[in-house]
């Protein structure tokens, strides 16, 4: 079969409409929060450190995230950052430091981020996203 | 001196600058919602995501940057977050399944999974992305018609570092 023009455009436009997509599915919304073994600093108060993170939001009907620490058996740990459940804008990068005194460090094992859903008016499931670091780890 | 300068203005080298563009893959767990789940209605005491009973299946993606950093733990509902006022019991049900993945070795994860109540735990021992449909059903007390509004619920996707 001779290949027309035709013929040869036709894989073309189905790898353009393949990339499109792919690019439409990558862009589906997500939760990132690295890293996911943190690194303990001391903090600038005497007996607490402190641990740097990062969350990224591209869950477009997402805007609160909430903070929790927990323990090995999932117990909540006290621990005190600027806002326990912060205001993240679609596509924003936020940093954000979370202070634990020393004497629960050791038992501070699981440090997560949960996405906030909002009520909706269609029945449907709704996906909350959360994503956990370990202190007890070894940095990346 | 004027040739002298002249010869080494010849020879001269044009001056060239590096910068440097640095980078490092770390162990990173992105979640992703690729689909929201919607309940059909298929009788009218059951509301159901699983397409044969005209819902849709919720799906879940999730990609990991570094193979076995990660377990993935999916939760399918057990109560609405939010619905009309219900006076009789709720049965549930639900399960997830890898549906599609991005390195033929993740099929293995479907058979290894963990439930533990309405939670399936998968290892991910494999970098890449796997996606996650999740089915859950509810069915009205004694086969009661649910009241009329809307209902909500929320599964739940956990990326925990191992």
């Amino acid at each position: 079969m001779a290949l027309t023009p035709q013929l040869y455009r036709l894989p073309v436009l189905l790898s353009r409409i393949i990339t499109i997509g792919t690019l439409v599915t990558f862009g589906a919304s997500a939760h990132e929060m690295t890293p996911a073994y943190p690194e303990v600093k001391m903090s600038h108060v005497k007996n607490v450190v402190k641990v740097e993170m990062s969350l990224f939001n591209s869950r477009e009907e997402i805007q609160y995230y909430q903070v929790d620490l927990f323990d090995l058996n999932w117990m909540p740990i006290p621990f005190s950052t600027p806002y326990k459940i912060m205001k993240v804008d679609y596509k924003e990068h936020k940093s954000f430091d979370v202070y634990i005194r020393k004497r629960d460090l050791p038992e501070a094992v699981f440090l997560c981020t949960t996405s906030k859903v909002r009520k909706t008016n269609v029945s449907r499931t709704l996906v909350s996203s959360t994503i956990c670091s370990r202190l007890d780890g070894e940095p990346a | 001196m004027k040739y002298l300068i002249a010869t080494l203005s010849l020879v001269a080298l044009p001056a060239f600058a590096t910068v440097n563009i640095t980078g490092s893959v770390e162990a990173k767990c992105v979640i992703q919602t690729d689909k929201a789940g919607v309940y059909g209605n298929p009788i009218a005491s059951k509301l159901s995501t699983t397409p044969a009973d005209g819902g849709i299946l919720p799906v879940i993606r999730i990609d990991v940057s570094i193979a076995d950093a990660y377990t993935a733990n999916i939760t399918h509902p057990t109560s609405f977050s939010s619905s009309p006022t219900l006076t009789d019991t709720l049965v549930w049900t639900g399960s997830t399944t890898l549906t599609k993945m991005s390195a033929s070795g993740m099929s293995a994860y479907n058979g290894a999974k963990a439930v533990v109540g309405s939670t399936s735990k998968f290892n991910l021992t494999l970098a890449g992305s796997a996606w996650f449909s999740t089915a859950s059903s509810a069915v009205y007390g004694s086969a009661k018609p649910f009241p009329g509004g809307t209902y909500t619920a929320v599964v739940q996707a956990t990326c925990i570092a191992k």
